[in-house]
């Protein structure tokens, strides 16, 4: 069956809809997720982007709780300490899992876990840290099994949190971004932005029993600017929903250096960094 | 005032980042956040602003409506003088810890707050003018704040909306007539009238007092306080200021710790300085407010208007 043979259908190309718009009333397209049908007519629950695969019509929402897949790199809070289990905000429906069997413990990565280790839990997560993280697996509910199973991941220290939508944070290779000024990102992919001072790796290896550590390094002035100078960045993306990459940040940086960090928030300065972005984004492109 | 739960990490972050001089946004201790200021959109009450203090449209919001009753004088109340009673309310939707019975405190909190500074002759509302007949009856103002969104310093936005909701008050005129009653005595009596083009607006209010909020973070202290800010600090202190640089009002919060006297007589002598800027930005706004309530048939831009409008 032709799409374009019936005249009375409606056009179900790529189209901007909000809730109670009406799609389509032919009744040859299956209704998914974000529509419902009243009579014959199919229309969109959500405000969102139209989407049709063959005979499927959905609706793809602009703002959707972050669900979590195996393998994504995400920073999470940790809100409760329970037997055996951390359970961590992930910006998500449902709090996150970290077990205690999936963390590294200090001295070592081959270590045992001890029946002490069980009675200290708070010794290495405490209620409220935040936590560099893999989505490992999940549990018969839904909710996430995370691990910090390898030496990137863990505690975060020294630097500060920024939110973002998830769906500006698009999942990639690497999450984990050393950028040319001199500060670290953890983009999250569940939207939780990790900016801090730039410390290197070798540093983070030799004290293996530091790794658990609340003590920042000392931050200089500087540092703290070029800091809040791209948690500035990283915010105006998000407010101007730009997606949020390395690249978008880097280009961000550069294009702010010609104001002073405090009015990268102003509706006028902002605004013109967006576009800045957006613009050197689409040139990269072509 | 959110409860908002830091890592040990994150708090010395901002901590020594204050006591450098440096928040985490960039802004300097005593930088103070972008507003937006609104007027006028409750018709039916008397005088309504909306504020809100914070960046790229997403901040600290309150709607204050101004409404005016007629009371009648009761014996033992004061003979010549209207009065003023505030009200605030946090939404539950504002943030999780107002759900339920959760915003009980910080209302009573909030709402002893605006009537130590608008309830009273400090406030420069003439309460005389108040007065319709002496002994019989007086004009009550309610002030009815809302506070719809918290991301930090409630209280300098509560403060900005209710003098932007008073700025824009007006009453309707009273005539007030003396008749002789069946025994050749005097009586007053009086009849509002029921024009609505026919308003005065309310008196003294230039001299109303505008409100800076300290927060004490380790050994300094800022302005205009985020809402991660507010989780580190241990102590706020509010002062309100008049236009004529007098202090009218003084409260301090925050159950953590109290305040090093000599830190108190430096914040006193930096709040007058601030108020003189903040009187200075409120004007600006306020007059944008009332130019954009003039003309409403505004073409929105739609460049970036979810940033601008409410």
């Amino acid at each position: 069956m032709e799409i374009d043979e019936q005249p009375q259908r409606m056009d179900v190309a790529a189209r901007i809809v909000t809730p109670g718009t009406a799609i389509t009333s032919d009744t040859a397209f299956m209704r998914g997720h974000g529509t419902f049908a009243e009579h014959d007519t199919i229309y969109s629950s959500v405000a969102g982007v139209v989407e049709r695969i063959n005979k499927l019509v959905s609706v793809r929402p602009l703002k959707q709780r972050y669900s979590g897949e195996i393998g994504d790199i995400i920073v999470g809070r940790i809100t409760e300490v329970a037997s055996k289990r951390w359970r961590v905000d992930v910006n998500s429906r449902q709090d996150g899992v970290l077990l205690l069997s999936s963390i590294n413990l200090p001295g070592g990565i081959q270590r045992r876990k001890s029946e002490s280790d069980e009675l200290q839990m708070r010794s290495f997560f405490a209620e409220g840290d935040l936590v560099f993280a893999e989505v490992q697996s999940y549990f018969a509910d839904g909710a996430l099994s995370l691990h910090t199973r390898s030496i990137q991941y863990g505690k975060l220290r020294n630097g500060t949190l920024v939110t973002a939508f998830p769906q500006l944070v698009p999942r990639s290779r690497s999450h984990f971004h050393i950028l040319p000024c001199g500060v670290d990102v953890v983009l999250g992919v569940n939207g939780y932005i990790w900016v801090s001072k730039h410390v290197p790796a070798s540093t983070v290896e030799a004290n293996a029993e530091l790794i658990y550590s609340d003590k920042n390094e000392s931050i200089s002035d500087d540092e703290r600017e070029v800091i809040a100078r791209v948690a500035n960045c990283i915010q105006l993306l998000n407010r101007l929903y730009v997606k949020i990459t390395d690249t978008s940040i880097i280009f961000a940086y550069e294009a702010s250096l010609a104001h002073a960090a405090k009015d990268l928030l102003t509706r006028d300065v902002a605004t013109e960094l967006a576009h800045n972005v957006m613009t050197r984004l689409e040139q990269q492109q072509a | 005032m959110a409860s908002l739960i830091l890592s040990p990490a994150e708090q010395d972050f901002i901590i020594r980042g204050v006591e450098s001089g440096l928040r985490a946004d960039g802004r300097g201790s005593l930088d103070r956040r972008e507003v937006s200021l609104r007027t006028g959109m409750i018709s039916q009450a008397n005088g309504s602003a909306r504020c809100r203090i914070g960046n790229l449209g997403v901040g600290t919001d309150v709607l204050v409506g101004v409404k005016a009753e007629v009371n009648t004088w009761a014996p033992g109340e004061p003979e010549d003088v209207g009065s003023v009673v505030c009200n605030v309310e946090c939404s539950p939707s504002a943030a999780q810890e107002f759900e339920g019975r959760g915003a009980e405190e910080i209302n009573v909190e909030l709402t002893q707050l605006l009537d130590r500074i608008f309830n009273g002759p400090q406030s420069g509302i003439d309460l005389k003018k108040l007065c319709i007949i002496p002994k019989q009856a007086y004009w009550v103002l309610h002030i009815d704040a809302l506070v719809l969104d918290v991301k930090g310093n409630i209280v300098d936005t509560l403060v900005w909306a209710t003098r932007a909701a008073l700025l824009s008050t007006s009453l309707p005129r009273v005539v007030v007539e003396t008749i002789a009653d069946e025994m050749g005595n005097m009586q007053a009596e009086f009849d509002v009238v029921d024009d609505p083009e026919d308003l005065t607006p309310l008196e003294g209010t230039e001299r109303l007092p505008i409100s800076v909020t300290f927060s004490q973070i380790g050994k300094r202290y800022v302005v205009d306080a985020s809402e991660q800010e507010e989780a580190v600090a241990q102590a706020r202190i509010t002062v309100a200021v008049s236009p004529a640089m007098e202090i009218c009002a003084i409260q301090k919060g925050g159950i953590l710790r109290g305040f090093p006297p000599s830190l108190l007589s430096e914040i006193l002598q930096t709040a007058q300085r601030i108020a003189r800027e903040e009187l200075t930005r409120f004007g600006t706004h306020y007059s944008q407010a009332e130019r954009q309530l003039a003309s409403q048939a505004e073409e929105p831009n739609t460049g970036s208007t979810f940033l601008v409008t409410f």
